[in-house]
């Protein structure tokens, strides 16, 4: 096989940080490439540099064997490379033939050639087994049908390589793996590919060689039969991790919260919890299953207090809430999915954020008491080894990691009765995910009742001790983790029926 | 340190830019801004007048300062500065209240019109979610046009031949000035409010309750914040300085209600504001800025016979520089 792509000594500095430092590429015709790292490894930058949104410091890149410089993603594309980004750039309310043809010149420009683009995209869908509706609406696509047509719409320019951008986060395990099996089908045909993940199973399953990035410079390049899961996480993380946390079942106490035929509504109006029954007991995990935007995020905000309920009751240790504010619901920690955007203030200190809550607490007088909040904040930083220059720096300075750690340190320093926590890890490198899982664990350990909303099917097999999976907005199937599945739960995320259970 | 940068390049900017206009029309502009700086600075009436028109700006800037803290836009101190200028000469002129009850009276009532304008959009945007932005600012023409057909008509005075004015005030309905010049209690008054609003916002829940909203209006919610309520308190905070300013105005300087009261302190309250980045004590340092731009601006009038219109260019230029360096900070 011969080198189709080479990026040689990149150099990428933004300020002071160095995200890629002297990286070493390469990769073959006709491979399956996994780029592997933790998040801020420099993966995405370096693949932006390849496919010209930003622009080396030092280095030089060739591609085909010609060195290239390219000055946006249209010199790239036209050059031979597609990028499928991780958020689709699909324009919902155009179909998918509009989509495709969208910024392409068709034989008969400026009209659009609709034969020969139907004859084009027959073709392609053939070759690499991919199916897509032509005509039916973007916004009426799945997730996983959304990626087909950007994969689509890449093939159809031309691409001799094609990088995928984590592809899997949103999708169902079935929807993996027809993936998996179009970009296999893909390489046979001759297209080479380039897949940017953080899960390492992904990258053994699929590629043919892997390189792995850390902390912006490149650990090595090895190829996917030699390796496995332990050396592959020694290069991303630098030193072994123990990341098989499980939980170890506990007697569980009373009845925490009790959900009762609950129905809420979205921002639009329409029904997004459909009649949900569930129960928590202290030192239970109940995960939550299921693709995003299937209710999670509507239920978890009617629990927490944000949302109104339509019908039904949420009870939390025998006393109905569900008419109460966020005020009078102390007793539950909410980590939220949006961390940035709902569970912080980026704008203000370290100091300001963990007091967001409590700060009526301190009052002295008229006034409230900042040393007392001073002292507080120093311990919580401590107790869960928050990295900050000092409790007066800005928190949305801080890494994402910390970020949730300063959430954690919050909420679950009040000793809650309920904890609700949404895509808990999202985003965090391996010691981050770590350290979050463990603080889920300990607090359910210690009596807490914990509601895990995620999408991660690993995390909620790791720490559920009952998984439901959420759909639609109705909860299909409630099971005890022992009797559960990933077949089973994915082929509940997908829609399917319960049939025995 | 950084913070200071910004708005002393702005200033620095608008003073180069107007340099420019003013030689363009045969003026020297060292020696124009010398002038304007040693009338305002070194002689006693020039100090006065300085103070008197940095009083109002200080109470304008605050009105601004505080629903900003919360993320919101009060375009609306001019009109609250006139209800409270005509709530307060109601009481001076009707009330015949005892003489040590006039003051503390109109005081309260000028504050309590002030803020009841600024309810109006504050409740609207609460509810409806109606832009702050354009509701105050068209009700700023209510305000002034009120003012006007009170003074034209129900309120005007006896022994005004015709003019639009309300009669003078007793004097238990004016503020005592001092030194012989225009200089007022006002003044103290105004330095007073800022202080105590510093501390209020500094120190208190309620101070840190609007930082969050201002902040970030999602997190407050989540926090448990009622944020509709923070909108209408921080509007009806900032109202009510306004108004504080227009019975000040009417009662320090002008001793009767009449039309045009205000010559954009409302307005200039937004820069003011914004110079301070919301800060209470910097308002009070802003707001002397733009007391001398305005001394100074009449200052240029007189003595240059410069235009009119070129003292406006001078004061939008200041805040279009001001603007732009905010908007370049954030990046």
């Amino acid at each position: 096989m011969d080198t189709l792509l080479e990026m040689r000594n990149i150099v990428k500095r933004f300020g002071n940080l160095v995200a890629n430092d002297h990286i070493n590429f390469e990769v073959r015709r006709g491979e399956i490439h996994g780029l592997l790292g933790e998040n801020g490894a420099g993966k995405t930058t370096l693949m932006n540099i390849l496919y010209g949104i930003y622009r080396p410091d030092e280095g030089e890149i060739i591609f085909e064997g010609e060195k290239v410089r390219f000055k946006s993603p249209k010199d790239a594309i036209s050059a031979g490379i597609g990028m499928v980004h991780q958020h689709f750039m699909l324009v919902p309310r155009m179909n998918v033939f509009q989509n495709i043809v969208l910024g392409y010149r068709t034989p008969s420009d400026p009209l659009v050639n609709q034969k020969w683009v139907e004859e084009r995209v027959r073709t392609l869908s053939e070759k690499y087994g991919i199916d897509v509706a032509l005509y039916e609406f973007v916004m009426n696509l799945s997730v996983g049908e959304e990626q087909r047509v950007e994969i689509l719409k890449a093939l159809f320019r031309d691409v001799k390589l094609l990088i995928l951008d984590e592809p899997t986060a949103v999708l169902t395990p079935q929807e993996v793996d027809s993936l998996f099996y179009a970009l296999k089908s893909m390489t046979k045909s001759g297209l080479t590919i380039i897949f940017i993940t953080h899960k390492l199973k992904e990258a053994l399953k699929v590629t043919d060689r892997i390189t792995v990035l850390r902390r912006g410079k490149k650990v090595g390049t090895v190829n996917t039969s030699e390796t496995n899961e332990r050396e592959l996480t020694r290069m991303m993380v630098g030193r072994d991790i123990g990341f098989y946390i499980s939980k170890p079942v506990t007697k569980y106490g009373k009845e925490v919260l009790k959900v009762e035929d609950l129905w809420v509504r979205d921002e639009r109006k329409n029904y997004a919890v459909k009649g949900v029954n569930f129960s928590i007991r202290e030192g239970e995990i109940l995960g939550i299953a299921g693709v995003s935007g299937n209710g999670q995020r509507e239920l978890e905000e009617a629990i927490a207090g944000l949302r109104k309920v339509e019908k039904g009751r949420i009870i939390l240790d025998g006393k109905e809430i569900t008419k109460k504010g966020v005020r009078e619901r102390e007793d539950i920690a909410y980590i939220p999915e949006d961390r940035i955007g709902v569970g912080l203030a980026p704008s203000l200190s370290v100091l300001e954020n963990l007091m967001l809550k409590d700060f009526k607490k301190y009052k002295k007088g008229f006034f409230l008491n900042f040393e007392e909040m001073e002292r507080k904040a120093k311990e919580l930083i401590e107790e869960f080894s928050v990295k900050t220059p000092s409790i007066h720096s800005k928190a949305g300075t801080l890494s994402g990691g910390n970020i949730q750690r300063l959430i954690l340190a919050r909420e679950l320093s009040k000793n809650p009765r309920l904890i609700i926590a949404s895509q808990p890890t999202r985003g965090l490198d391996v010691e981050g995910t770590d350290y979050v899982r463990r603080r889920l664990v300990d607090a359910a350990v210690k009596g807490a009742a914990v509601l895990l909303i995620s999408e991660d099917l690993e995390e909620v097999f790791q720490l559920a001790d009952r998984i439901a999976v959420m759909y639609e907005g109705e909860i299909r199937g409630i099971m005890e983790r022992e009797k559960a599945s990933y077949d089973k739960v994915g082929y509940l995320m997908a829609g399917g029926l319960e049939v025995t259970v | 340190m950084r913070g200071l940068i910004t708005p002393v390049l702005s200033i620095a900017a608008s003073l180069v830019v107007v340099g420019i206009l003013l030689a363009a029309i045969g003026i020297n502009p060292v020696e124009a801004y010398i002038a304007m700086f040693t009338n305002s600075f070194t002689s006693k009436f020039g100090l006065a007048e300085l103070c008197v028109k940095t009083t109002p700006l200080i109470l304008t800037g605050l009105a601004v300062a505080i629903p900003l803290r919360a993320g919101l836009w009060n375009i609306g101190a001019e009109g609250q500065l006139y209800m409270g200028a005509f709530a307060a000469s109601v009481i001076a002129l009707y009330s015949n209240l005892p003489g040590y009850a006039m003051l503390p009276a109109m005081f309260l009532t000028a504050a309590v019109f002030g803020m009841a304008w600024a309810a109006i959009p504050a409740v609207l945007k609460a509810r409806f979610d109606l832009n702050e932005i354009l509701s105050t600012l068209l009700l700023n023409y209510v305000a002034i046009h009120w003012v006007e057909y009170m003074v034209y008509g129900p309120m005007r005075g006896r022994e005004v031949y015709n003019f639009p004015y309300t009669d003078l005030f007793p004097d238990a309905a004016t503020l005592p000035r001092f030194f012989g010049t225009r200089f007022h209690l006002g003044f103290f008054i105004a330095i007073l409010i800022a202080i105590i609003i510093y501390y209020v916002i500094k120190k208190t829940h309620f101070g840190f309750s609007l930082r969050i909203v201002g902040a970030n209006p999602r997190a407050a919610e989540y926090a448990g914040i009622n944020r509709q309520r923070m909108i209408v308190y921080s509007m009806m905070l900032g109202g009510m300085f306004a108004g504080i300013a227009g019975m000040i105005e009417v009662s320090g300087i002008q001793l009767r209600l009449r039309p045009l009261i205000s010559t954009g302190y409302g307005y200039a309250g937004i820069p003011v504001a914004l110079l301070a980045s919301g800060n209470p004590l910097l308002v009070m340092v802003s707001a002397t800025l733009f007391g001398f731009l305005y001394v100074g601006g009449s200052v240029l009038q007189t003595a240059y016979s410069v235009p009119v219109a070129i003292v406006y260019v001078f004061h939008s230029l200041i805040v279009l520089f001001i603007i732009a360096g905010q908007s370049l900070r954030r990046d």
